[in-house]
């Protein structure tokens, strides 16, 4: 069952994306989970996630990037620079922070030394940091220049009916996303963290209806698992961008820790906000995308987002939360020092933790530290 | 934080510093030098301001100036407004806040005290802030975590999309000081109508937040007096870019930084137009005279700083400067991107100008002002899109004649270390030997000034300039 959901989460040029290059269609690569999805399905192109894994050394990424930067997008521009993502039609890039915004250019710099790494289709889609009425004006008109933009380079046309069924769609999957965290909420959960984080990060990378169905029939397979929670630490995970299970694992390798809940950009955070399927659908896409304000990079929505964060552990019952960043990532790693004060006032264990991101060469490290948390929290 | 530290408030101690100086610049020289001897930790960077004569004097009394509004601000009635220094305090002014402008304070603490800023650097990660965070907010931020400054009522900054770390400093510190927060945004372009309306939709925006916060209404007669002082200080501004570009350079290094700290702090008081003056008139008998501005009178290279000075203890850059002959073109920061300067010919639709005909106008105005600010400017979208910093640098450089180019930032700077290697490498190709400072601004603990300038001297021989 959950094989084709591993094998997408774990490979870069996963079998779903090699059939639908071998049917002759394209594929466009984003980078950050403001980027409506539903555009591309609309237009029949596969919309993937752009990811870091599989990264073998940096030589690439370290040659274009300042050393102060994230792991992440050097991970990106280490994998474009080795041809791993010459299936590309396309790649999106956004301000989600200004490390990733940076990937725009370094990866058009690589370019010029790496014949044939930057996609034909190569977009800076500007995302506002705010939800005033003249930020949501601003990202519908992004979201209406992207679609014209797609129209015009790939010669199709994308109908407004189009995108109501790629956003019912995707609504169907975000339903059942929800109905999977609800699952994960329980006191006896049927899913590791592990399997719940690989199936999520599943969606962003595989063709939306095969996706779908594949989740129908995990939920329905769950309703007769026997529940592995018995006995263990109900944990969530939050923070910066991690698209790799093995951190999950890592903290599930300890018998005692089951993780229940995640909040993170490629978890459930977005995946499980529905889009308006009435009306304009490029203005509920902007409500739903930009309006949603869960991520650090929206300054000043800290109150909400520790309201949301509450909810979701009341919701879970967390004995405690692992607050992981990767260095140099401010937004998170200070958000998570506001977040530490708050939630340990509020009686909720955290932990906080600073890593790199890609091969998780500091797992020794790491893993002691999970095991002294998970000794606190069992007392 | 050291017990001791916590003894002495920040912005008093800093005030107390700075006026006693200004005051010392009215005196004798004799009077000055018995002064000199009772502040052997200011004495560097004391001697240096009052080296320059008039307008370094001038300088230390706007300081005083800005220390004295803040630190009666709440006695007299006021709101004060914790900033950043891509934020135009003009507006501020406007109604009738008092800004204190972080980095600003950061940069004066690093400068003149012997431990510089490094306790409160630290001070600031024990609240929560973390260690790669920009040290340029996390210095003053500190110390204003530590309860150490007078206590602000609002938070307003700029720069989401052109600087997540500075933005992120303040969104902090709002929450930690539990304070209400504003965020000017800004698209990643600068010049078209679509972005324009952008800046003075999200303008309104700030104004409504201000009006609430000061309980003031925008006063629109006050606005224009403000903006007319700010049109006739960039137009000084302007007066001394233009003497710049002359060969040698009548600037001293220092006056560059007299130009932004002012700017950042001052904009549209008197204050700062009386320094700005004074240094305009030493400016201009400097060129009449074909006096380079370096104290050797002898101008060996021309040194453009792509984008910040260097801060720490005892303002050793700018000594250095003087010593091996390098006149500093100025920087990111000091450029005002006013209508007619000579490097804004080069870069279409990239200067302001300023209209006090109407409201809108002036809102409009300021609105753009505060959009080519520094970073606002050049960094908000990538650096090689027409306008921004590849453009920027290159019609500086150009304009100025500089003879290499020079990257000097913070390890917080995400936003530059992010492409700053291609970056430089566009420079080079261009033919300006371009070296990456890999130092804190505002930290010497990070890489100390002796190894920096180490390298800026190994920079300067293996690229045979010096």
């Amino acid at each position: 069952m959950f094989d084709s959901f591993y094998e997408a989460t774990t490979t870069i040029f996963n079998q779903s994306i090699q059939a639908w290059k071998e049917s002759g269609k394209k594929v466009v690569g984003y980078t950050c989970s403001y980027v409506p999805a539903e555009i591309f399905f609309a237009a029949d192109i596969l919309p993937v996630r752009i990811r870091g894994i599989e990264t073998e050394g940096m030589d690439i990424g370290d040659a274009y990037f300042g050393p102060f930067i994230c792991s992440f997008p050097k991970c990106i521009l280490q994998l474009a620079g080795k041809g791993k993502y010459r299936f590309l039609d396309g790649a999106i890039i956004t301000p989600g922070c200004d490390a990733m915004r940076r990937l725009d250019e370094c990866w058009r710099k690589a370019g010029e030394d790496y014949q044939g790494i930057v996609p034909p289709f190569f977009y800076y889609f500007d995302v506002p940091h705010k939800t005033l009425p003249h930020g949501m004006k601003w990202f519908q008109e992004e979201i209406r220049y992207l679609i014209d933009f797609v129209q015009k380079h790939f010669g199709l046309s994308i109908s407004d009916e189009a995108l109501r069924k790629a956003i019912a769609l995707y609504n169907q999957g975000r339903q059942m996303l929800r109905e999977l965290e609800e699952i994960r909420t329980r006191a006896d959960v049927p899913i590791t963290g592990t399997e719940a984080f690989a199936v999520t990060v599943a969606g962003t990378v595989m063709p939306r209806d095969v996706y779908t169905e594949k989740l129908g029939r995990l939920l329905e397979s769950l309703k007769t698992r026997p529940p592995v929670s018995a006995g263990k630490k109900r944990l969530m995970v939050i923070g910066s961008i991690s698209d790799d299970i093995e951190i999950v694992e890592l903290i599930e390798k300890n018998p005692n820790a089951l993780v229940v809940a995640e909040n993170l950009c490629f978890g459930v955070r977005y995946e499980g906000n529905l889009v308006a399927e009435t009306g304009d659908p490029v203005m509920a896409m902007a409500e739903s995308y930009l309006g949603e304000c869960t991520c650090p990079r929206m300054f000043g929505k800290y109150p909400e987002r520790l309201e949301i964060l509450k909810e979701k552990i009341a919701a879970a019952a967390i004995d405690g939360v692992i607050m992981q960043n990767i260095r140099f990532c401010d937004l998170h790693g200070s958000e998570h020092g506001l977040l530490e004060r708050d939630l340990e006032k509020a009686g909720i264990p955290c932990l906080k933790i600073e890593r790199e991101y890609g091969p998780l060469t500091d797992t020794g490290r790491m893993q002691m530290r999970i095991q002294a948390f998970l000794e606190r929290i069992s007392k | 934080m050291r017990a001791e530290v916590k003894e002495y408030n920040f912005d008093w101690m800093m005030n107390r510093g700075v006026a006693a100086a200004s005051l010392a610049a009215d005196g004798t020289v004799k009077e000055r030098d018995l002064l000199l001897r009772y502040v052997p930790y200011f004495k560097g960077p004391l001697e240096a301001i009052l080296g320059e004569g008039e307008p370094g004097a001038e300088f230390l009394k706007m300081m005083a100036k800005f220390f004295d509004n803040l630190l009666t601000a709440h006695q007299k009635g006021k709101k004060i407004a914790a900033t950043t220094f891509c934020f135009s305090p003009a507006i501020l002014y406007a109604v009738d806040a008092v800004p204190v402008t972080f980095e600003i304070l950061t940069a004066l603490a690093s400068m003149m005290w012997k431990r510089g800023a490094f306790d409160y650097l630290d001070f600031a990660c024990e609240a929560g802030l973390t260690e790669t965070s920009c040290s340029s907010q996390r210095g003053a931020i500190g110390a204003y975590f530590a309860g150490l400054g007078e206590e602000p009522d609002f938070m307003v900054c700029d720069t989401p999309g052109v600087c997540d770390t500075n933005a992120n400093a303040f969104a902090f510190a709002s929450n930690y000081l539990n304070k209400p927060f504003f965020q000017l945004n800004y698209p990643q372009r600068l010049n078209d109508g679509r972005t324009s309306q952008y800046h003075i939709d999200d303008f309104k925006a700030l104004i409504t937040f201000l009006e609430e916060q000061t309980g003031n209404k925008m006063d629109y007669d006050r606005l224009k007096r403000v903006l007319l002082e700010v049109e006739k200080q960039d137009t000084i501004i302007a007066d001394m870019e233009d003497m710049q570009m002359a060969v040698p350079s009548p600037v001293p290094p220092l006056y560059n930084m007299f130009i932004y700290a002012g700017r950042f702090i001052c904009s549209g008081l008197p204050e700062y137009t009386t320094a700005l003056e004074k240094m305009r008139t030493a400016v201009r008998r400097n060129l009449e005279n074909g006096i380079c501005g370096l104290k050797s009178g002898v101008e060996k290279k021309r040194l453009f700083m792509c984008y910040i000075d260097h801060y720490t203890v005892d303002m050793t850059f700018w000594k250095w400067l003087d010593y091996k002959g390098l006149s500093h073109l100025g920087s990111i920061l000091s450029k005002t991107f006013m209508e007619g300067t000579g490097y804004t010919k080069d870069i279409d639709g990239s200067a302001y100008k300023m209209d006090t005909s109407s409201e809108e106008a002036m809102l409009n105005s300021i609105a753009q002002l505060n959009a080519r600010l520094p970073m606002v400017r050049s960094i908000r979208g990538p650096y090689d899109q027409p306008n921004m910093w590849l453009d920027e640098t290159l019609a500086v450089a150009r304009a100025y004649k500089a003879d290499c180019i020079i990257y000097n930032g913070t390890p917080g700077c995400r936003n530059t270390w992010g492409m700053v290697k291609p970056f430089a490498r566009d420079l080079e190709k261009m033919g300006y030997p371009t070296f990456i400072m890999y130092d804190d601004a505002f930290d010497d603990r990070v890489e100390s000034w002796e190894n920096t300038r180490a390298r800026l001297e190994e920079f300067f021989t293996v690229r045979g300039l010096l």
